[in-house]
C-alpha cells in the first residue's frame, strides 16, 4: 500500500471518529448538523456532506471538528487541492488548533507536496497533540518513499512501544500501529500478524471504521489470500457502499479472482473520486494487461496529473514505455524514481508483474533482481525472481529464490503454494526426448511420457517448419494429475479454469487424471500450448493474446481431425446476435470476458480471423504479423502494414468470410428464443417444447425443430421416421458435435439396422469434428473391426489415447489389434502402457511386453521385462520358459549355472 | 440342515494347470472349512449380486481343493438356489454352523468366514443385516471364541463393516472389512471383487497358481478404487486388512515384517497344489527348487542395499537356475506318466 493510496481515507476516518464522539457526547438528534454531516460522511453522501460541513464552518469559522469534516468531505470526492487550501488557511488564523496538520500533511501527501506535508506533520508532533501516532505513521510512510528507510524504522518503532506501553488506546492510534508493524514485516515476518492484530484491534475500537477495514483487505490481498481480502473489502462497503477506497479494495480482489467486473468496479470507485491516484494506477494496470498501452499511459498520466511523485503511478507509467518499446523513456522515468527514492524496490516490481501479465518472464526475472538489488528486503522482488525462474525452467534457482522470499515473507500465499508444489516434484518422474523433458507423477509418467514426447516431437518439428524458427530446447512439458495443483503452478492459487499454459520453455497443463473421461483432449491441449512456444518466440513474447490463442487453436485443427475448438451453437448465437467483437477488441474477450462463455467465444473467433489472414494473405503475413508485435506494432499499424487493411474494413471481410463458411449453420439455428445461453464447449441445444415439435419440424430449414423432432421420434422408438429429419438436421448444421448430435443419432438407427458401413461413416464424420468423445471413439474401432479392417479399427483407438489413456482395457484392445496386424512396435507400446497402468497382475503384463518386446526384436528389453515379471513371481512357468528360451537366443546375462 | 452344500464334482482346471497336470495333485483339504453368508440384499439387484458373489466364491474354494463338504451356503433365501444353498443366514444358523465347522476343522484347522451384504453401525454396535435379528461383530467375536480352531478368516464384505476389526481382532485372525470406517454405508462394491480374485486365480499375482488372502484383498482394494475413478466418483469404500491382532486394520498391507500382511500372505483359500515326488531325483530337484525359490526371496529383501546391475544379474542367475530346475521336474513328471 502506498502513501498516497491511504491519506484521505484515514483522514475521513479520524473525522467521522471525532465527529461521533461529540454528536454522542451531545445525544445527537436527527436535526443536529453535526451528526446530520456525519452521517452524511459516513454514508457515502458525499456531495449532503460537503453541503453540511460547508454550513457548518461558515457558522462555527472556529470550529476545528467543522473543518476537519469540510475537509474530509472533499478529500473523499478528490478535491485535495480545495481541502489543502481550506487547512493551510485556517492554521494561519489557528496556529494552535490539534489535529489540523495531521489532515492537512495527509492531503499534501496525496496531492505529491512530500516536503510540505513532512513540514506540517514535524510541526505538529512538536505541538504533542494527541494524533501523535498517527502523525508518527505517516511520517514514517513519507521516510520510505523518500527511500530513508533507516528514519522510517526509527518511527515505526516508536509506534510498537507506544503499544506496548499501552498509549496506543483509539482506534486512529492502533491503526497507526498496524500500519507500523506491517512496513517493519519486511525485516521481521512475525510483525505481519501484528499488524494484523492491531488492524483488528483498530476495528474492535471503532466498529463503524471503514478504513482499518480497506487496509486488512490489502494486507490480506498482498500475501494473496482472496478470500480474506473480500471479506474485509465487503465489510467496509457494508459500512460506506460509497467509500472509493473500499470499492478499489473490492475491484482489486475482483481481479484476483479473475472477475471481469474488476474494470467496472474500478472505474465506480473513480466516479466517487476521479481523483483517487490508487484507483487510476490500478485502472492503468488492467488496461496494460488488456494490452492496451495508450490508454494505460493515458490513466498514469492521469494519476501523475493528481500526485507527480507517485511511485506507484511512475512505474505503471514506466510499465507503458517499457511494453511499447520506448526504452530511453522508461529509463527517464526510472532515473527520476531512483532520484527521489534510491530504494524504490516496487518500482521494480510493478514493471515485473507487468511483464508477467504481458508474458515476458525473463524480464520479469531481471526486474524482480533489480528490486531485490536496491532493497534486499523486498520480499516481493525475490519471489518475482523466484516464481519466474521457475517458470521459465531453471528451476533450482527458482527454488531458492523463492525460498528466500518465503523467508522474508512466510504468509505469501503464493509463496508457500509454489513451494509445497515444488516439493512435490519428488514424486514426478522426469522422461527426456531429444528436445523435450517430461515430467510427470510417479503414478502416470511412465504412461504419458512415451505419448507426450512423441507427441511434442511431432509438434515441434511441424510447427518449426510453420514458422521457421527452432526455439531453445530442451523444453520442459509439466503433467499435473491434480488441476489444484496445475492451478497453483500457473497462478499460485488453486481455482483457475485453463487447461494448460505455457511460458514459453515450461508448459504445464492438466493430466488425463486431473478431469472426468471426456472432458477435454490432453494431446490437442499438448499441441495448442506447444505451438505459443513458437509464436512468443517468433514475437519476442511479444504477441497478443488473442492471435497467440487464434494461432494455437488453429495448429490444433492442423494437427488431427476434430482437434481445437468447435462451430459450437454459443458461438453461432454470439455472432448471429451480434456479440462478436471487433479485431481490434478481441483482446478483451480473454482478458476481460463479459461473461464466461465470450471467453471460448473469442478462443475460436481468433483462430478464424487468423485462418482467413492465412487464406487470404498467405502464411508470411502472419509471420509478419508476429514480427510486427515483436516490433512493438500496433495491431492497427500491423493490419495497414501487413495486410493494407484498415481494422474496420478488416472487420467486414471477416464478417463476410463467416458468412461464406457458416451463414447456413447460423440461418438454420433459428432466432434468439431457441438457443440456449448456456452450456459451454461442443454447446447444447435447447428444444422448442414437445407439444409444438411436429408442427415446428415443417420447418425444414430449421435445425433445433429439425433435431428435437428426430429425438423425440427415437425416444419412440420410431427410428426410420426419424431418420430423414436427423440427416436434415445433420446437413444443416455440420459442425454440429453436442451429445445429441444427429451423427450420434444417424450412427446408432444405422448399427441397430446392422448397417455397420453407414453407422462406421457417421461415426468417422462426427470423429472429425469432435475431440472429446471418448466411447464414440471405442464404437467405431468396434465397428470397423466388425467391417474387417483392422488398421482403420486401431486409428480410433490410438485417438481416443489422448481423450483417456488410463482405461487398460483400452490398450488390450490395442495390443490385440496390433499383434493380429503384426505391428510389433505398436503391440510394444501398448503393452508398456498396460504395464504403466500397474496393473494387479503386473508379473503378467511383464511378461506380455517380454514377449512383445521380443517379438520386435528388442532381447534385451524383453530380458529386462521378464527379469521383472519373475521378480515378482519366481514360479511364473511361462516367464520361466520365456528367460530360457532368450538365454538359448544369447542374450547376454552372464549367468551359467546348469541343474 | 446339513451343514455339506451338495455341489456339482467339476474342479475347474487352468491352461497354466494343464502342462503339469500329470505331477500335480489337488488333494482334498480336510483342514480348510469354508462357510459363506448372503445376507439381506433389500432390492433384487443386490440380492442377485450377493448370491451371485457367494457362488462364485464357492466355486473357487471347491476347485482350488476344499472338500465341498467342508463349504456351506447359507443366504437370505434357500428357495432361490435350494441346490447350492444350504440354509437360511439366520443369526442362530450361523452361529450352529460355526460350532460345527469350527469342531470341524480343529485346533490345526482353518476356518474362513465371508460375508456379503448390507450392513449398518449404531452406537457402538457394527451389524450385518440378516433375516431376523442382525449379527454384530460382538456376536460373532463371542462366538468365535468358543471354537477350537486357532486359524481364522473373517472377511466381511457389506458396507459399514470397518468396526469388525476392532471387535473381532485377535491373533490367529485375519479380518477383512470393505470399509475403513462405519460411515461408509453405501451398498460396498468390494464383495464382488473379492470374489472374483480367487475365480480361475485371477489374483494369483505370483503365479504360485493359488490365491491367498492377501492376493485376493489386493486385487480387490484396487479395483475398488479403479472402478470409482473411471466412473469420476469419490470413492466411498476403502477395504482393511488386519492380520497382526493390533486391532487396526491397514489400507495398503504389506508381506513384509510384522505389519498386516504377512500372515494373509499365507492364508489360502484351498489346497496348496503341490508335486508329489516320485523319485530321488524328483525329490532332489524339489529340494533345490525350494532353496532357490528362499534365495530369490532373500535377495529380494536385501534390493535397496544392491547395486542395481549386480542385482539384476545375481536374481537373473538364480531364476535362470530355478527356471531350469523347474524344467528339469516337468521333463521328469511327464516322462513318469507317459504308458509304457
Amino acid at each position: 500500500m502506498t502513501l498516497a493510496s491511504r491519506a484521505w481515507v484515514a483522514l475521513a476516518a479520524l473525522v467521522v471518529g471525532a465527529l461521533s464522539s461529540l454528536a454522542c457526547g451531545a445525544q445527537a438528534g436527527a436535526q443536529d448538523p453535526a451528526a446530520e454531516a456525519e452521517e452524511h460522511l459516513g454514508a457515502g453522501r458525499y456531495d449532503e456532506a460537503v453541503a453540511a460541513f460547508t454550513a457548518k464552518v461558515d457558522d462555527e469559522p472556529d470550529s476545528v471538528e467543522a473543518r476537519l469534516g469540510w475537509a474530509a468531505a472533499l478529500s473523499a470526492i478528490g478535491r485535495y487541492p480545495d481541502a489543502a487550501e481550506g487547512l493551510s488557511k485556517f492554521l494561519d488564523s489557528h496556529p494552535d488548533a490539534r489535529g489540523v496538520r495531521l489532515a492537512l500533511g495527509r492531503t499534501l501527501a496525496e496531492l505529491g507536496r512530500y516536503d510540505d506535508a513532512r513540514r506540517a506533520l514535524e510541526a505538529e508532533v512538536e505541538a504533542r497533540g494527541s494524533d501523535r501516532l498517527a502523525v508518527q505513521a505517516l511520517l514514517g510512510e513519507l521516510a520510505l518513499d523518500a527511500g530513508d528507510r533507516a528514519g522510517a524504522e526509527a518511527r515505526f518503532d516508536a509506534l510498537i512501544d507506544a503499544y506496548n506501553d499501552g498509549s496506543a488506546r483509539t482506534a486512529a492510534d492502533l491503526e497507526a500501529v498496524a500500519i507500523a508493524c506491517r512496513h517493519l514485516g519486511a525485516e521481521d515476518p512475525q510483525l505481519f500478524k501484528d499488524a494484523l492484530k492491531a488492524f483488528d484491534e483498530a476495528i474492535a475500537a471503532d466498529p463503524r471504521a471503514v478504513e482499518p477495514r480497506v487496509a486488512l483487505s490489502e494486507l490480506f490481498l498482498e500475501k494473496y489470500n482472496g478470500t480474506e481480502a473480500r471479506g474485509e473489502a465487503v465489510a467496509a462497503l457494508a459500512l460506506n457502499p460509497r467509500h472509493a477506497g473500499a470499492m478499489l479494495a473490492l475491484a482489486r480482489v475482483l481481479h484476483f479472482e479473475g472477475a471481469y467486473e474488476a474494470m467496472d468496479a474500478v472505474q465506480r470507485a473513480l466516479e466517487v473520486n476521479p481523483n483517487l491516484v490508487a484507483a487510476r494506477v490500478f485502472t492503468a494496470q488492467l488496461l496494460l494487461e488488456l494490452e492496451d498501452y495508450e490508454q494505460a499511459e493515458k490513466e498514469a498520466r492521469a494519476a501523475l496529473g493528481v500526485n507527480p511523485r507517485s511511485l506507484d503511478a511512475q512505474a505503471i507509467l514506466a510499465a507503458a514505455r517499457y511494453l511499447q518499446g520506448d526504452e530511453p523513456g522508461f529509463r527517464a522515468i526510472e532515473r527520476e524514481v531512483l532520484a527521489a527514492n534510491p530504494r524504490a524496490a516496487d518500482f521494480y516490481n510493478v514493471l515485473g508483474d507487468a511483464c508477467v501479465r504481458n508474458r515476458l518472464y525473463r524480464q520479469a526475472v531481471e526486474f524482480g533482481q533489480r528490486a531485490a538489488e536496491v532493497e534486499p528486503t523486498s520480499w516481493r522482488g525475490w519471489g518475482l525472481v523466484g516464481l519466474n525462474q521457475l517458470r521459465v525452467g531453471e528451476m533450482e534457482a527458482g527454488r531458492t529464490n523463492l525460498e528466500r522470499a518465503f523467508t522474508g515473507d512466510p504468509y505469501n500465499v503464493w509463496f508457500k503454494n509454489t513451494l509445497d508444489l515444488v516439493d512435490k516434484f519428488q514424486g514426478f518422474g522426469s522422461h527426456r526426448s531429444k528436445r523435450f523433458e517430461v515430467v510427470a507423477r510417479n503414478d502416470e509418467d511412465d504412461l504419458l511420457a512415451p505419448y507426450a514426447l512423441a507427441l511434442a516431437e511431432e509438434a515441434y518439428d511441424a510447427l518449426a517448419r510453420r514458422y521457421g524458427i527452432e526455439p531453445a530446447t530442451p523444453i520442459r512439458l509439466e503433467l499435473y494429475p491434480s488441476h489444484a495443483d496445475f492451478s497453483v503452478r500457473t497462478i499460485g492459487l488453486a481455482g483457475m479454469g485453463a487447461l494448460g499454459v505455457c511460458f514459453g520453455k515450461v508448459i504445464a497443463q492438466d493430466s488425463p487424471r486431473a478431469r472426468p473421461q471426456g472432458h477435454f483432449n490432453w494431446g490437442s491441449t499438448l499441441w495448442h500450448e506447444l505451438a505459443h512456444t513458437f509464436t512468443l518466440a517468433v514475437s519476442e513474447h511479444r504477441v497478443p493474446r488473442w492471435l497467440t490463442e487464434g494461432l494455437s487453436v488453429l495448429e490444433e485443427r492442423r494437427a488431427r481431425p476434430g482437434w481445437g475448438d468447435d462451430l459450437s451453437p454459443l458461438f453461432l448465437a454470439a455472432w448471429r446476435d451480434g456479440e462478436l467483437l471487433p479485431v481490434g477488441d478481441l483482446n478483451n474477450g480473454f482478458v476481460r470476458p463479459n461473461s464466461p462463455e465470450q471467453i471460448g467465444i473469442s478462443y475460436y473467433q481468433a483462430s478464424l480471423v487468423v485462418e482467413l489472414i492465412e487464406r487470404d494473405w498467405g502464411k508470411e503475413t502472419i509471420l509478419g504479423m508476429l514480427r510486427g508485435y515483436r516490433d512493438h506494432q500496433s495491431t492497427e499499424e500491423i493490419l495497414r502494414g501487413q495486410l493494407g487493411i484498415e481494422l474496420a474494413t478488416f472487420d467486414q471481410r471477416f464478417e463476410a468470410f463467416l458468412e461464406e463458411s457458416f451463414g447456413g449453420a447460423k440461418r438454420a439455428l433459428g432466432p434468439a428464443e431457441a438457443t440456449s445461453e448456456e452450456g459451454g464447449g461442443e454447446g447444447s441445444i435447447e428444444l422448442p417444447d414437445a407439444a409444438d415439435l411436429e408442427a415446428a419440424a415443417r420447418k425444414l430449414d430449421n435445425f433445433p425443430a429439425q433435431l428435437s423432432w428426430a429425438i423425440h421420434l427415437v425416444g419412440e422408438k420410431r427410428a426410420n421416421e426419424a431418420e430423414p429429419f436427423l440427416v436434415r438436421a445433420r446437413d444443416l448444421y455440420p459442425q454440429y458435435v453436442g451429445p445429441d448430435s444427429p451423427y450420434l443419432l444417424l450412427a446408432r438407427i444405422y448399427r441397430d439396422r446392422g448397417d455397420n458401413e453407414d453407422a462406421a461413416r457417421q461415426l468417422r464424420e462426427y470423429l472429425a469434428i469432435n475431440e472429446t468423445d471418448y466411447e464414440a471413439r471405442l464404437e467405431l474401432a468396434t465397428i470397423e473391426q466388425e467391417l474387417g479392417d483392422r488398421a482403420a479399427a486401431v486409428r480410433p483407438l490410438e485417438d481416443a489415447i489422448y481423450v483417456f489413456p488410463l482405461d487398460p482395457e483400452l490398450h488390450r484392445r490395442m495390443a490385440d489389434l496390433y499383434q493380429a496386424g503384426g505391428d510389433t512396435a505398436g503391440l510394444v507400446r501398448a503393452r508398456a502402457a498396460l504395464v504403466a497402468l500397474e496393473p494387479t497382475d503386473m508379473a503378467q503384463a511383464l511378461y506380455d511386453l517380454a514377449e512383445a518386446q521380443l517379438a520386435a526384436g528388442q532381447p534385451q528389453d524383453a530380458r529386462r521385462q521378464v527379469l521383472r515379471a519373475l521378480e515378482i513371481a519366481p514360479s511364473f512357468d511361462a516367464a520361466q520358459r520365456l528367460l530360457l528360451k532368450l538365454h538359448a537366443g544369447g542374450s547376454d546375462s552372464g549367468a551359467k549355472e546348469q541343474p | 440342515m446339513g451343514n455339506g452344500v451338495r455341489w456339482p464334482a467339476t474342479l475347474a482346471v487352468g491352461a497354466a494347470e494343464l502342462a503339469v497336470a500329470a505331477a500335480i495333485a489337488a488333494p482334498a483339504s480336510a483342514a480348510t472349512h469354508l462357510l459363506v453368508i448372503s445376507g439381506l440384499g433389500g432390492e433384487e439387484s443386490y440380492s442377485t449380486s450377493f448370491h451371485d458373489w457367494s457362488t462364485s466364491l464357492v466355486s473357487s474354494a471347491i476347485a482350488s481343493g476344499i472338500p465341498a463338504e467342508n463349504v456351506v451356503y447359507l443366504a437370505e433365501d434357500p428357495a432361490r438356489d435350494p441346490e447350492r444353498i444350504a440354509g437360511e443366514a439366520r443369526k442362530e444358523t450361523i452361529e450352529a454352523t460355526l460350532q460345527t465347522m469350527g469342531a470341524a476343522a480343529g485346533a490345526q484347522g482353518e476356518l474362513w468366514l465371508v460375508i456379503f451384504g448390507h450392513g449398518s453401525a449404531r452406537g457402538n454396535e457394527t451389524t450385518v443385516n440378516l433375516p431376523g435379528p442382525d449379527l454384530s461383530g460382538g456376536e460373532l467375536a463371542a462366538i468365535l471364541d468358543r471354537l477350537p480352531v486357532e486359524k481364522v478368516v473373517i472377511a466381511n464384505a457389506s458396507s459399514a463393516s470397518a468396526d469388525f476389526v476392532r471387535d473381532l481382532s485377535a491373533p490367529g485372525r485375519a479380518i477383512v472389512t470393505a470399509t475403513r470406517a462405519v460411515t461408509e454405508k453405501h451398498a460396498p462394491v468390494f464383495g464382488g471383487f473379492f470374489s472374483e480374485g480367487f475365480a480361475d486365480n485371477r489374483a494369483d499375482v505370483d503365479k504360485d497358481r493359488r490365491v491367498s488372502l492377501l492376493e485376493a484383498f489386493d486385487y480387490a482394494r484396487l479395483a475398488v478404487a479403479r472402478s470409482f475413478e473411471s466412473d469420476g466418483r469419490m470413492a466411498t469404500e476403502h477395504p482393511m486388512l488386519d492380520d497382526n491382532g493390533d486391532r487396526n486394520g491397514s489400507l495398503e498391507p504389506k508381506a513384509v515384517g510384522e505389519s498386516d500382511g504377512v500372515v494373509a500372505s499365507r492364508l489360502f483359500l484351498g489346497a496348496a497344489q503341490t508335486r508329489i515326488a516320485s523319485s530321488p531325483e524328483l525329490d532332489r530337484l524339489q529340494t533345490k527348487k525350494s532353496e532357490l525359490e528362499d534365495r530369490i526371496a532373500q535377495l529380494r529383501a536385501q534390493r535397496a542395499s544392491h547395486d542395481e546391475e549386480l542385482y539384476l544379474k545375481e536374481l537373473e542367475t538364480l531364476l535362470l537356475d530355478l527356471a531350469r530346475t523347474n524344467e528339469a521336474i516337468d521333463r521328469l513328471a511327464a516322462s513318469k506318466e507317459k504308458p509304457g
